[in-house]
């Protein structure tokens, strides 16, 4: 059976409720961090399926900007994160909790 | 130029002299007196190019300014004779005064900023002399209240200044809570605000004036007048107000400022029922006696001669009460000459006696200041309405008609004739106490025995206005020249105001045939107080002679009745109590609402949501997800 | 066929996912991350989405998860074990469970396409955003009308730059903080 869009869509929301699931499980800041990546592909999956599917280039010219500010982003902040280890010395989220009121 | 722009002109100019003043000026205290000075003289001459190039006619010009549903507030001028004679008074004697000042103050360190307050107050002194609406003239009023505040407090560095110049702006806010009250009667009653147009409602419907809304309204006018001339129950803030040095004293508190209610009544006369008349011309001549007698109990300079001017307001008063509101603008233009000479002769003393007050610490200074002692000694006759000079043909002519009053309308207006005569002695006694006791004898202090006579600027203008004391009331007697352009020493236009009603008055005291009478009784009256006086008063050297011979008496009047101190006891006694209980009702409310309602509740909110920072990212992400499917489930429902 | 490698990379994507999240090791995630994000580069490729592909491959797996390598061998943190608690693992799975079957409801709501549209090689004139497979398209995209995206994007490389370098700086020798002891 060829794979219509609601089978790519079903693959994308997969993987989102997975990453979502690894942020909310992991308690090491860089391994919640990439699960945070994994929403972002999730994401750009869903986008070029649309795109595919309904003729349009918008889509995947949207991925191409969703790649572009990801690779940033994971940049920026690994920045932080390594500042913070400095700091801290320590990436585990359940000892960063500076701001506990 | 036509008028208007004259008047605009007129007006503007102090107000420009102001702002430069106020903004560049303050430390350059000789630059900023020449620039008021100039201006003053300037607007002296612009006024009376005005007087001389205008045809007769009543001007009415007017701008909307702001517009409220259908009321609409106007700024404008109504230029009738009355404007024109205030407009001469106001400019000619403020522009002498001016002059004055600068010898005055020479050596006073807020010259700037007194010569600003000048400015600002000439700017709403015209303002009120040219005003064509009641709200317009009372912006101006407040304004010139304001002036009055800013220029008492001058020496601000004392308390008494400080206390003085509060009690004078809050006794006049007394006054003016009536007033504002009456402007806005008036205007629902009668439609407009506009004095032109009411002129022209009440002369279509003389009626009108019978009703309850418009006694009430001719009362509550009345109150503005008797909080900014001084009249009874408000006249304690006058005497205080000597606190301000004295041209401040001389030009307002004398000449321009406190007649501006004189000027007001005059101008809305047409709204004034008989019974507000009634009041005013009793409270004005039970003044008239009281304030003369106080006078007798005071030993500052400055104090007698606000006691005099307290004096002639009621007299001014009487003579609107009496129904004869141009021989009261008479009396204010006369008085208005000599009372600022008798200021500007009390100023030239006290500085050449090294701002001495007392004047029992003065005497002989005949020989040291002959200039000054001149022109006192014009004025103080003028006081006294002596023939031929400038104050006895306005006076002469209120005591004349208080007589008419009693003949012609019931016997017991011959109590206001009474009063009023008295208060003519009491004039007379006081003059000649304080003409002997500091110009005459020998010097009874340090300070006196070396006195000089002040330089130019201090002497020139107290020899025109003395002049103008002898002199001013000459256009009455019909001396008409340049082409009947002047009657006397005064532009025909403005003495157009009082001629006819002097006439008509002179015609109407022939006619009861009593006229030698009253007028012998008059100058008799004036003699023998001058004549008790000189032999009472002088060469008495233990000092003042009724405080030693008659003490209770003295005490009385040197108090001033206890006026100020019944008034004092009520502030502090039960006013003081009501604003207390207020404050701290106002205190329960506020803790009620505000400290325990809002505040509490924010407080409440506060401490909840915060026990929801509980550093732990995952905590977070949860309540994230939470948000997530609230706005879904908002989005999809 | 195409059905068959849809399947398998599917499968591919979501185990290795799933790896990445329950793996011990910081290094193993990463590496399970790479084979994910593999398995989605092959699913653009069946989408016809072939320079999206190459991108994902080059840029994604490539330099960003050896970025994210890089710095968690820098970081030298040792393993341990996943302190689950109870509550939050079965919280996790709920979530789980909840937005994977809420993602899969909203994949139906959309209307199966029947015909796939035609594929162009280069965009013509009349439909220049056309989906087509070459990068051509993407220039044509990129330089009409998402023209203003475009330069943004360039300035956020720059402001993502400048922003690296200042966060790497190492506090003031002089006065740098005691470092803290990590709370218990």
């Amino acid at each position: 059976m060829q794979p219509g869009l609601q089978a790519y869509l079903t693959v994308a929301g997969i993987l989102f409720a997975i990453g979502f699931f690894g942020v909310l499980l992991r308690k090491n800041t860089l391994v919640i961090y990439m699960c945070l990546e994994l929403m972002l592909t999730a994401t750009t999956l869903a986008l070029v399926a649309f795109s595919r599917f309904y003729g349009t280039m918008d889509g995947a010219l949207f991925v191409f900007f969703i790649i572009t500010v990801a690779a940033a982003e994971v940049a920026v902040g690994l920045a932080i994160i390594v500042a913070l280890y400095r700091r801290r010395r320590t990436v585990q989220v359940d000892e960063l909790n500076y701001l506990k009121h | 130029m036509d008028l208007p722009k004259l008047l605009s002109l007129i007006l503007l100019l102090p107000l420009g002299s102001a702002v430069v003043i106020a903004l560049f000026l303050r430390r350059k205290g000789n630059v900023a007196a020449a620039l008021s000075v100039l201006v003053g003289f300037v607007i002296m001459a612009l006024s009376l190019y005005a007087l001389f190039s205008w045809n007769g006619q009543p001007l009415e010009v007017s701008h909307e300014w702001l517009r409220f549903g259908n009321y609409a507030m106007s700024m404008g001028y109504y230029f009738n004779n009355q404007t024109a004679l205030m407009l001469l008074v106001v400019s000619f004697v403020a522009s002498w005064i001016q002059l004055f000042s600068v010898g005055y103050m020479a050596d006073d360190e807020g010259k700037g900023r007194f010569f600003g307050g000048l400015s600002i107050f000439m700017f709403s002194m015209l303002g009120i002399v040219l005003a064509d609406n009641l709200v317009m003239l009372f912006v101006f009023w407040e304004l010139v209240g304001f002036s009055s505040y800013l220029l008492i407090a001058h020496y601000f560095k004392t308390d008494f200044a400080n206390m003085a110049s509060k009690k004078a702006f809050i006794v006049n806010r007394v006054g003016d809570f009536g007033f504002i009250l009456g402007i806005v009667w008036c205007w629902d009653h009668y439609g407009t605000v506009n004095l032109a147009a009411l002129g022209k409602i009440i002369a279509a419907n003389p009626g009108l004036l019978g009703t309850h809304a418009a006694v009430a309204i001719g009362f509550l006018l009345m109150c503005g007048f008797v909080g900014k001339s001084a009249q009874f129950p408000l006249q304690v803030w006058l005497t205080d107000a000597m606190a301000g040095p004295t041209p401040v004293s001389a030009l307002i508190h004398a000449a321009t400022m406190v007649a501006a209610g004189v000027y007001f009544l005059a101008r809305v006369f047409f709204l004034l029922s008989p019974a507000t008349l009634h009041w005013i011309m009793w409270s004005g001549a039970a003044m008239t006696a009281f304030a003369g007698l106080c006078a007798l109990g005071q030993t500052d300079i400055k104090k007698i001669l606000a006691y005099s001017t307290l004096s002639h307001l009621g007299y001014m008063a009487t003579a609107v009460g009496l129904g004869y509101p141009e021989i009261a603008m008479f009396h204010l233009a006369m008085h208005a000459c000599f009372k600022a000479t008798l200021f500007l002769g009390a100023g030239s003393v006290i500085h050449g006696c090294h701002h001495e007050q007392d004047i029992y610490k003065m005497g002989g200074l005949l020989k040291k200041m002959p200039v000054t002692a001149a022109a006192f000694l014009l004025a103080s006759l003028a006081n006294c309405a002596i023939p031929f000079f400038s104050g006895s043909y306005s006076k002469d002519s209120i005591i004349t008609a208080a007589f008419l009053a009693g003949h012609d309308h019931g016997a017991i207006n011959y109590g206001v004739y009474g009063l009023v005569l008295f208060g003519a002695l009491c004039t007379a006694l006081y003059s000649a106490r304080l003409f002997g006791v500091v110009f005459l004898g020998t010097a009874r202090g340090e300070d006196a025995a070396h006195a000089h006579e002040s330089g130019p600027a201090m002497a020139i203008p107290l020899i025109v206005l003395g002049f103008l004391s002898l002199s001013a009331g000459w256009a009455v007697q019909g001396w008409t020249w340049a082409g009947g352009a002047m009657s006397g020493l005064i532009p025909t236009h403005c003495a157009v105001v009082f001629l006819d009603a002097f006439e008509k008055l002179h015609a109407s005291v022939e006619a009861t045939g009593a006229a030698f009478a009253v007028e012998a009784i008059n100058l008799g009256v004036v003699l023998a107080g001058l004549a008790a006086s000189i032999i009472f008063y002088l060469g008495f050297e233990k000092g003042d002679a009724l405080a030693v011979k008659a003490p209770r008496l003295f005490h009385v009047l040197e108090r001033h009745g206890w006026f100020d101190d019944v008034y004092d006891w009520y502030i502090a006694h039960v006013q003081q109590r009501l604003c207390d209980i207020l404050g701290a009702l106002d205190l329960l409310v506020f803790k009620f609402t505000a400290g325990w309602g809002s505040g509490g509740l924010a407080g409440l909110t506060g401490s909840l949501l915060r026990r929801a920072q509980v550093g732990s990212i995952h905590a977070y992400v949860y309540w994230f997800l939470a948000g997530v499917i609230l706005f879904w489930a908002f989005a999809v429902r | 066929m195409s059905a068959f490698f849809f399947y398998f990379f599917s499968a591919l994507s979501i185990l290795a996912a799933l790896l990445v999240v329950v793996n011990r090791e910081a290094v193993n995630s990463a590496m399970c991350m790479i084979v994910a994000l593999s398995g989605v580069a092959a699913l653009f490729v069946l989408l016809q989405a072939y320079f999206l592909a190459v991108l994902q491959i080059v840029v994604y797996a490539g330099a960003v998860m050896v970025l994210f390598l890089f710095i968690i061998m820098l970081l030298d943190t040792s393993a341990r074990r996943i302190h689950v608690t109870e509550m939050n693992l079965v919280a996790a799975i709920a979530a789980l469970l909840v937005l994977a079957g809420g993602a899969i409801w909203l994949a139906h709501q959309f209307p199966s396409v029947g015909e796939l549209p035609k594929l162009t090689e280069l965009p013509t004139d009349q439909a220049p955003l056309a989906y087509s497979t070459a990068a051509k398209a993407f220039g044509y995209g990129l330089f009409t009308r998402y023209m203003l995206p475009f330069q943004v994007a360039g300035f956020l490389l720059l402001i993502a730059m400048v922003g690296v370098i200042v966060l790497s700086k190492r506090p003031g020798d002089a006065k740098s903080d005691p470092v803290k002891e990590p709370r218990p």
